[in-house]
């Protein structure tokens, strides 16, 4: 049960097996998960008890959960995307109980929880230009696929985004496909930015946005975005596969030009026909 | 399906489902959510608060998917000690003011859940070293484990001294690692 990296003491053993046993109190509780955290030989003796004891739990027969219940655990995990469908798993047999309704919850309120669960884990990330990349191109996809019908579900006026072609890009943070802005940029060169999430900046900092056209080498700064979003006007409308990036930069945007802080959210413009 | 089958295809899944492959998650809602719910329902004892515990149970699985390593053992043990943790969590949290007037019906008390424990494949060892416990003992153990009991909840509900309960479990937990063990 323990591993070579050191012996676990005898009373360590029986915490843990207390621990998983589910005897112990709410602040022991919390002692063993912080030892766990810090000691891997420590927490190896938890897995192991977890295995032995499992079984245990076989002595309770199933109950069906609510029927509600999976609608409550799709929502909590969609994604702001809409994804194609998963490939459908061959199944094999089930208890009959289990093919419950597949509700599929409208997509506003998805997409409001998921950007919501987004904005507390905008996690920083150092600046890099490669990584940036890889990341837009990635979020690119996903605005092209999905962009327009979340658009007009989103209330978009119709002419916004249906009128001449306009452009939109999802911008995600780095690890996660839940939008925390959504771009949407006209034939005239107007580039709308909406917050779908509360973007919370950390205090005595701004997000800066900045766009990278196709093919160019060094991002070009558009000026301190507020966390709500903003409306601004570029010379002309940005072409299709144009990055847009928010990283996070002193007070008055960034001092030298380029990026300095971490990039919190990034995306690629798209065409959104509707 | 045996035990085995469904426990490797668990192992598959739960790899699926680290890559966000949303079938894979519901399949494992499918299949375990019952027995989960189950678990979670004896250990909280109200309706509501089962249904959260398997809901928190199932976001983390859906987040920490990846985290899961196979040579940890069986992954059914996993998806338990996930939801038997939460509803633990729960539990505590809410004291369970009302436990002792406010079980609900579907939650009969088993006579003996060693009689259904007996009938689980994967339980053949921990049954066998169970077995060598005194009766009283090994049903305290199998007590605090389904309820979800605190040390002082025991010593409650069995009307004994709570130094007694805390040196049983403690002497029982032995007996079953030194037990389970030699077993292999």
């Amino acid at each position: 049960m323990s591993d070579d990296r050191h012996p676990v003491p005898e009373e360590l053993h029986v915490l843990a097996g207390e621990y998983v046993l589910g005897v112990l109190d709410v602040a022991e509780m919390r002692a063993v998960r912080r030892r766990a955290m810090a000691d891997p030989a420590f927490a190896a003796v938890i897995t192991a008890w977890e295995q032995k004891l499992a079984p245990m739990a076989n002595a309770v027969p199933p109950l069906p959960p609510p029927e509600a219940l999976w609608a409550r655990i799709e929502e909590a995990t969609a994604p702001v995307a809409l994804e194609p469908e998963d490939e459908p798993l061959r199944s094999r047999p089930v208890a009959p109980a289990a093919v419950g309704p597949h509700v599929e919850p409208p997509l506003v309120p998805r997409l409001r929880a998921a950007a919501a669960r987004a904005a507390p884990r905008a996690r920083l990330w150092p600046w890099q230009f490669t990584t940036f990349a890889a990341m837009a191109v990635a979020a690119g996809v996903v605005a092209v696929a999905v962009l327009p019908t979340l658009g007009s579900r989103l209330g978009i006026p119709p002419g916004l985004i249906g009128g001449p072609p306009a452009q939109v890009a999802a911008l995600l943070p780095p690890d996660s496909q839940t939008a925390g802005f959504l771009a949407e940029a006209q034939p005239n060169g107007t580039v709308m930015l909406t917050a779908l999430s509360t973007v919370t900046v950390p205090s005595g900092h701004d997000l800066e946005l900045w766009m990278l056209p196709p093919g160019g080498t060094a991002p070009s700064a558009l000026g301190v975005l507020p966390a709500a979003g903003r409306r601004l006007t570029l010379p002309q409308m940005p072409r299709a596969g144009t990055q847009l990036m928010i990283s996070i930069e002193p007070p008055g945007g960034s001092p030298t030009g380029a990026p300095t802080g971490p990039v919190v959210f990034a995306g690629s413009l798209g065409h959104a026909s509707l | 399906m045996d035990g085995e089958e469904l426990s490797n295809e668990l192992a598959g899944l739960i790899r699926l489902v680290a890559a966000g492959h949303r079938g894979a998650f519901r399949r494992i809602y499918d299949v375990y959510a019952a027995q989960m719910h189950a678990i979670a329902m004896r250990i909280t004892r109200q309706a509501p608060l089962a249904a959260d515990a398997v809901h928190d149970a199932f976001l983390q699985l859906w987040r920490n998917a990846g985290r899961f390593d196979v040579s940890r053992g069986n992954p059914e043990a996993w998806l338990i000690s996930i939801v038997r943790y939460r509803a633990l969590d729960i539990a505590r949290r809410r004291g369970r003011e009302v436990a002792e007037d406010d079980i609900p019906e579907q939650v009969d008390e088993a006579p003996d859940p060693l009689a259904q424990l007996a009938s689980s494949r994967d339980s053949a060892a921990l049954n066998a070293c169970l077995a060598q416990l005194e009766a009283d003992r090994r049903r305290l153990l199998v007590l605090a484990f389904v309820e979800g009991l605190s040390h002082s909840e025991v010593a409650e509900r069995l009307k004994m001294p709570l130094g007694t309960v805390k040196s049983w479990i403690r002497r029982s937990l032995q007996s079953l690692r030194a037990c389970l063990e030699g077993a292999g």
